[in-house]
């Protein structure tokens, strides 16, 4: 048995969290497994050994997709948190109304809502993009889905950063954010169908569970994952779609002349600039990975961006080339887990990269203001200082 | 070589579709029908690439 080779950084450093493409680079070249002795973790860094890891539930394991005792404690019994077969069906609840054939009927309201939104933008001259894009789309679009308004609306910003932030290692982030999860766990064991509006799919979920469709208690639960899980990464790929198109106006120019462009124009913001940073899984039993031996227990970190970046698999993996269309791509991870949410995301990312494609010529910006993050490689703030319309 | 759909497992995503068009395609309810279970020659490829591209691993290619 061949033991894994080492490395002393800290993979949640704040440099290596706002810029985590060198680190990236360096440690897929050292090998296809890492071990990090200071985070206690196993690193995948290239793409057919994620792939591979991500395709083998019952070898690696998601009972422990966090990086902290509590987080993972927090999460048993869900479908994040469980393998198959309890997971197909927990699976199947969640997604239920999040497959593209449940959100078919969404998509016509979607694009109008985005096609607004960059008309009210373009016509203002400049804007800042997070706030008044990234963030305010996507939290409109969930809080419809879900169906509530008022303090919740106020508070989902909070409440999904926090919820991704707490699955990091116990540092003064996940401390800081433990608090805030809190208050959207609490939300969501509290809130009843009446809550929510007549006719979201938020309200369907709790007639469900009236029904006997699904088991008790567990409306609660899909509401907490559609927060938790679709705000934050939402909000951090709409950004970049913005910044990339600024800092690439000849990718924008192409997708203006060739608007079948656009589901590889998003496929590719999600390859290049991947959202999430790290997921988890636990090896069952001594595993091997590319030639060397993981131990059974050890906590493996999932680096996605680290593997959409790899040369072995794309072609000048560093250019941004909306051309590319990776369908491929890891940033929904992949397999049993793979992300229940995309095809909403498809939906929201189309929509954004299609009205700009449509309503602007170009976009100048400023250098994008980054904050660093456990989990989510998100834009903080992003100034959009001119914007030609079409 | 047989295309094997996991049905239970298949959300719908469609890029499956894409890949493989004249092998397989989603009905007006969002369901994926596959067309040509049974491929060999060029259709193996389009079909490898289906399957590869499935984002939550529901098609698989067994031995007819």
């Amino acid at each position: 048995m061949t033991a894994p080779t080492e490395s002393d950084i800290d993979i949640w450093d704040d440099d290596i969290l706002v810029d985590p493409y060198p680190t990236y680079a360096a440690l897929r070249e050292q090998a296809g497994v890492v071990h990090l002795p200071k985070n206690d973790l196993y690193v995948l860094t290239r793409y057919d050994i994620i792939r591979d890891v991500l395709g083998d539930p019952s070898t690696f394991s998601s009972t422990t997709l966090g990086f902290n005792p509590m987080v993972n404690e927090a999460l048993q019994g869900t479908s994040l948190a469980s393998d198959p077969p309890v997971h197909t069906q927990l699976r199947a609840t969640l997604s239920e109304n999040l497959t593209p054939r449940a959100l078919r009927g969404l998509k016509v309201t979607i694009d109008e809502k985005a096609d607004k939104l960059v008309a009210e933008l373009v016509a203002s001259g400049s804007f800042e993009a997070i706030d008044s894009l990234a963030r305010a789309f996507p939290l409109e679009i969930v809080a419809d889905l879900i169906g509530f308004s008022g303090h919740v609306k106020d508070n989902m910003l909070r409440w999904g950063q926090a919820a991704m932030q707490v699955i990091g290692p116990l540092n003064h982030r996940t401390q800081e954010s433990f608090p805030i999860a809190g208050e959207l766990y609490g939300w969501c064991s509290s809130v009843t169908g009446n809550d929510l509006t007549p006719g979201s799919i938020g309200r369907g979920i709790f007639d469900a569970e009236t029904r006997g469709d699904i088991p008790e208690g567990s409306a609660g639960h899909i509401i907490h994952q559609y927060l938790g899980a679709g705000v934050d990464t939402t909000i951090a790929s709409i950004g970049n779609i913005v910044a990339l198109f600024g800092r690439h106006p000849e990718q924008l120019q192409l997708v203006r002349e060739n608007p079948e462009l656009v589901p590889a124009a998003f496929a590719e913001v999600l390859r290049y600039w991947t959202p999430l940073h790290i997921w988890g899984r636990t090896a069952t039993r001594d595993a091997e990975i590319d030639g060397v031996t993981v131990p059974a227990g050890a906590q493996l970190g999932i680096l996605l961006g680290a593997g959409n970046r790899d040369g072995r698999h794309y072609e000048n993996p560093d250019v941004f080339d909306v051309t590319r269309n990776p369908v491929d791509h890891l940033s929904f991870g992949y397999g049993p887990h793979g992300c229940a949410g995309q095809g909403l995301a498809r939906l929201e990312g189309h929509a954004i990269v299609s009205a700009l494609a449509r309503q602007v010529q170009s976009i100048t910006i400023s250098d994008e203001v980054r904050v660093p993050s456990n989990m989510t490689r998100s834009i903080d703030q992003l100034q959009v200082a001119k914007v030609v319309a079409a | 070589m047989r295309i094997e759909l996991d049905r239970p497992r298949c959300e719908g995503h469609g890029l499956c579709e894409e890949a493989a068009p004249k092998l397989m395609h989603l009905d007006d309810d969002g369901e994926l029908i596959i067309d040509v279970p049974e491929v060999d020659g060029a259709d193996l490829d389009a079909a490898k690439a289906a399957v590869r591209v499935c984002p939550v691993a529901a098609l698989r290619l067994a031995a007819a």
